[in-house]
């Protein structure tokens, strides 16, 4: 019997659209290779302001990003709505620092608040004063901050687990296979999956299962480090204008640093951890928080994310078809709730939580 | 008598022979406990090794020493620490950044790294050791700390050795830890002043072995220890783990360390072996004499010895549970002559030995798994070269051989990594016949290694987490398939020994479930650091490999 939709692509995108599909009283059937999941291997940090990395490394796409802002409010909301359907999963939101060490810095970051709340982001800009009163644990060395009060932190671990439990008593079939073709109809793999609907939330596995989109999905290599637990006092997510740094901390006491550091490899491996990334992450995370570095380091480990153009990616690949597809693109672990319940809901002919006409798949329509 | 060193613990003097460590330090003044866990119980000194990391310790306000692996000094501010550190900036340390290329590598300065090193110096190469413990000698030579005289042969033999490696002109680095291994080979290493970047055109690794636990409910309490643990401390430290000892294992180590502790002065009120009495099994007895008639004369001598202090080994005997009420902890065992239990005040653990393949694994050398140790073993050529070009690996690291057949390894790899000839027919025919004794000596102690299935429900898997058999078996239910995703549901394996205790269990356990035996897979993914490393080792690594990076750069 076919399924009402079949998900390919077992990520957070993957599992929040058959979530929100099954919930819906869908018939769904979620397949998954288990391979290098971004989900996996994230960080669990909620973005919401742009992020300065993306917008260094990627100044074309700024645009894009900028675009997508109240998406990103309302995918804080979705996992705040997640927090409490899935019975907790370590959410704070205490607000994100993104960090400014001269007056050079300060000024990119008025201009990019100035942007962010023409977009209707609550930011504020925050001078050594001010930051002291709410981050004492920083170190010297800075003049001041932006805040942005809608981002926070979850524990994808918990996350993670919390969603495969509810999947599980909501009857979503989850197999294991890898799926070399899709059409409207099925996707195929070692077993065919017939379905009234496909969905693919593949990330870095979607562009080769959709030929008739022009869309970029190479897998981006990051590093990512952990420390053993100290007292919780790093309540934001602290992020640097300039630098490449996310830090912060699990409410559990370890302290999570990473901010798109490279690794080494592909979708066809394991990605592997470079050295000079592990020091160079570590010793920026112990400058500017320096009450860290009683701590040690006790693991780290590399995953593949998949930004694609900075946007995200919803809708059938064609109006009207019934195969389509959910990205998340930049920050997709804060994304890939609110863009798999969007898609899943387009799919299903339902009311979507957000408008995904900004984010149709048109764009890569060959 | 040189004077004692003076530190506190808390608050409180306490008087350390010279050389101590904090661990063997505290244990003779009578400390247990030396740190919180975030359930509230408390931890002590487990593997005595710088593994278990569950002996850690305040020191002069930086968290997360190792009391086992710091040395006591003079005036030392050391105190009990919480499960969660305070985020206070530590006083700073700054490391010196050193780039190494010496032509030869020895990790781990035992048998098997020692000789390696001397047998590389004497085919001309310039050769650098390092060993992550402030004593010499390895596992099996154990050097005692400060300047008492050796305690027997082995001890001797071991000094002997040891200075023999200096007079070959090895140069030894000792408190230095390996905590990274990257492709090249490159390692990162530390110790107390410096940062340790080397390049080298060789590496032999002979990193050792550490104690396969006996995982049973009460196995965290503090004075609980492995059987290996309360060796270092005696042989090492001269302290006793506690007065009352009772010691369970497999394997001659149990029995040897019994004797030990008895002629140090402690009351062993049991001695516990897994395998089945050897009066039973005649062949397996025989078959050791015709390998090594000198060894196994050893065993006897030792069993005698024991026996004539009043000590039995109880075999076919294994623990069951640890209670602990203040310093007194109640342990059960069952036996072929049933249940019965003891009030003691250390209990001696162990069950075999796990390889320390660490960075091996992380240089992605070929693994393969052994259903009778049920351990991974590398895989070696005749000259103990893995498969990865210019890595060697010798001794225990590869699986238990004992410190004679590391010795041999050690020369035959030593040679071989400084471009030297290979095996002689001599050093064959030693190997062959160490290798001999060793098949011997553990078809004698054959037992079967315990298994999650058999654990008690309240038994935890992962001493660092937390985590009881119920939770892996719940997230089994739940649907968790492999390795990774057990840890990422549980915990399992996240805490701050890396997973050095479970992980072997766990990946028996579930290949066993799914009908096979494990594979290299099957463990945890090899990442680094190999140990817990400073955030200020880093902080000094970093212009080091940056310096990597604008090679790399520059390379196009
Ligand atoms: C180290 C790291 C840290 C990160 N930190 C953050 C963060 O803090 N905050 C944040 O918002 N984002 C973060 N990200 C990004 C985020 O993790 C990912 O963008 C997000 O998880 C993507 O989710 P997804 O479900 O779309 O895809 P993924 O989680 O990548 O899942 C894709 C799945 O598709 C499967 N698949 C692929 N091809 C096939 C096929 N042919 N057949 C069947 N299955 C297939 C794979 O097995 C995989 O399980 C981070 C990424 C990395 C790598
Ligand atoms: C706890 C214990 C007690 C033992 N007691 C006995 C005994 O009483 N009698 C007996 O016959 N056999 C005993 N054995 C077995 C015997 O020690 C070995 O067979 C023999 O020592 C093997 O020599 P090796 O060189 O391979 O390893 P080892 O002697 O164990 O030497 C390995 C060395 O590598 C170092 N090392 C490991 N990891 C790192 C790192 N990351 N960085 C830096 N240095 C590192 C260690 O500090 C150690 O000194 C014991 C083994 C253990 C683990
Ligand atoms: S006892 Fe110190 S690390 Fe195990």
């Amino acid at each position: 019997m076919a399924d009402d939709l079949v998900v390919v692509g077992g990520g957070i995108t993957g599992q929040a659209a058959a979530l929100a599909a099954a919930e819906a009283g869908a018939r769904v059937t979620l397949i998954d290779w288990g391979r290098n999941a971004g989900s996996a291997a994230n960080a669990g940090s909620l973005h919401v302001q742009m992020q300065s990395r993306f917008l260094r490394l990627n100044p074309h796409l700024a645009e894009n990003v900028e675009r997508s802002l109240p998406l990103y409010r309302a995918a804080v909301a979705e996992w705040a709505r997640l927090d409490a359907a899935l019975g907790g999963v370590e959410m704070s939101r205490e607000g994100g620092l993104m960090l400014a060490e001269t007056p050079a810095q300060m000024a990119f970051l008025e201009t990019k608040a100035a942007r962010e709340r023409a977009q209707g982001l609550d930011v504020d800009l925050l001078d050594r004063g001010a930051l002291d009163r709410i981050a004492p644990y920083l170190g010297p060395g800075l003049v001041g901050a932006e805040l942005c009060r809608d981002e926070g932190k979850i524990n994808p671990l918990v996350a993670n687990a919390r969603m495969t439990t509810r999947l599980e008593a909501l009857r979503v079939r989850r197999v294991r296979d890898r799926i070399v073709s899709v059409t409207a109809e099925q996707a195929e793999g070692t077993d065919r999956y017939p379905a009234r609907a496909v969905l693919v939330a593949a990330a870095w596995g979607s562009g080769a299962l959709l030929p008739m989109l022009a869309m970029p999905t190479p897998p981006e290599p990051l590093h990512m480090n952990i420390t053993e637990a100290g007292d919780y006092r790093i309540r934001h997510l602290v992020q640097h204008a300039e630098r490449s740094i996310t830090l912060k901390q699990f409410r559990s006491g370890q302290v999570v640093i990473g901010g798109g550091w490279p690794a080494e490899g592909g979708a066809d491996g394991t990605p592997a951890v470079l050295s000079r990334s592990m020091a160079a992450n570590v010793a920026l995370a112990g400058r500017i928080a320096p009450g860290i570095a009683g701590l040690r380091v006790i693991r780290t480990w590399a995953g593949l994310n998949t930004p694609v153009d900075g946007k995200a990616t919803i809708g059938p690949v064609a109006p009207g078809a019934a195969l389509h597809v959910a990205l998340p693109g930049d920050a997709g672990y804060t994304l890939g709730p609110i863009v798999g319940r969007a898609a899943a809901a387009v799919a299903l002919g339902l009311e979507p939580p957000v408008d995904p006409a900004p984010y149709s798949p048109e764009r890569w329509r060959q | 008598m040189t004077r004692p060193v003076r530190f506190t613990f808390d608050g409180a003097d306490i008087a350390a022979a010279p050389g101590a460590s904090l661990a063997a330090a505290l244990t003779a003044a009578g400390v247990r406990g030396f740190r919180e866990t975030e359930t509230g119980s408390e931890r002590g000194i487990f593997c005595g090794m710088g593994v278990c990391q569950d002996c850690l310790v305040t020191v002069d306000g930086r968290p997360g020493r190792r009391a086992c692996m710091t040395a006591a000094a003079e005036g030392l501010d050391v105190r009990r620490q919480p499960a969660r550190p305070p985020l206070t900036p530590p006083p700073a340390t700054t490391l010196t950044p050193v780039l190494r290329t010496p032509q030869v590598l020895v990790l781990g300065g035992g048998a098997g790294g020692l000789t390696a090193a001397i047998a590389a110096r004497e085919a001309g190469a310039e050769v650098l050791l390092l060993d992550e413990r402030t004593t010499t000698g390895g596992q099996y030579f154990k050097q005692a700390s400060g300047s008492v005289p050796p305690l027997d042969a082995q001890q001797a033999e071991g000094a002997r050795l040891v200075s023999a490696a200096r007079a070959a002109g090895v140069e030894m680095l000792h408190g230095a830890e390996v905590w990274g291994a990257f492709p090249g080979p490159r390692i990162l290493a530390a110790d107390a002043a410096h940062v340790y970047d080397v390049a080298p055109r060789a590496l032999i690794v002979a990193t050792g072995a550490y104690e396969r636990p006996l995982m049973i409910p009460g196995w965290t309490e503090p004075g609980v220890m492995t059987v290996g643990a309360a060796q270092t401390l005696w042989r090492s430290y001269r302290t006793l783990p506690g007065r009352r000892v009772a010691v369970f294992g497999n394997g001659p180590l149990s029995a040897q360390v019994a004797l030990e502790l008895a002629r140090g002065g402690a009351e062993i009120a049991f001695l516990g072996e897994a395998a089945p009495d050897p009066l039973r099994r005649p062949g397996a007895t025989f078959a050791m004499l015709r390998h090594d008639p000198r060894l196994a004369a050893k065993g006897a001598a030792m069993l005698a010895a024991l026996a004539r202090r009043g000590v039995r080994v109880a075999h076919g005997t294994r623990p069951t549970r640890i209670a602990r009420q203040d310093a007194t902890l109640t342990v059960s065992w069952e036996g072929p002559r049933g249940a019965a239990e003891a009030e003691v005040d250390a209990v001696c653990l162990s069950f075999g030995f796990h390889p320390q393949n660490e960075v091996l694994r992380l240089l992605a050398a070929q693994m393969r798994f052994d259903p009778r140790f049920e351990q991974l073993r590398p895989e070696r050529d005749e000259t103990c070269a893995t498969t990865v070009p210019g890595v060697w690996a010798v001794g225990d690291c590869c699986g238990l051989g004992g410190a004679p057949a590391a010795a041999v390894e050690g020369r035959i790899a030593g040679r071989a990594a400084a471009g030297g000839g290979g095996p002689t027919a001599a050093e064959r025919r030693a190997l062959a016949r160490h290798r001999g004794f060793q098949d011997a000596l553990w078809r004698l102690y054959a037992a079967t290694t315990q298994r999650i299935e058999d654990m008690a429900p309240d038994t935890l898997i992962c001493r660092c987490e937390e985590v009881p058999r119920s939770a892996l078996d719940a997230s089994l239910d739940a649907g968790c398939e492999d390795i990774g995703a057990v840890k990422r549901a549980t915990r399992i394996g996240m805490g701050r020994c890396q997973g050095r205790y479970c992980a072997p269990a766990l990946a028996g356990y579930l290949a066993r479930r799914a009908g096979a035996d494990p594979v290299d897979a099957g463990y945890f993914a090899p990442r680094v650091p190999v140990k817990p490393v400073d955030i200020a080792t880093l902080t000094a690594a970093e212009p080091l490999l940056a310096a990597d990076a604008d090679a790399d750069a520059a390379d196009g």
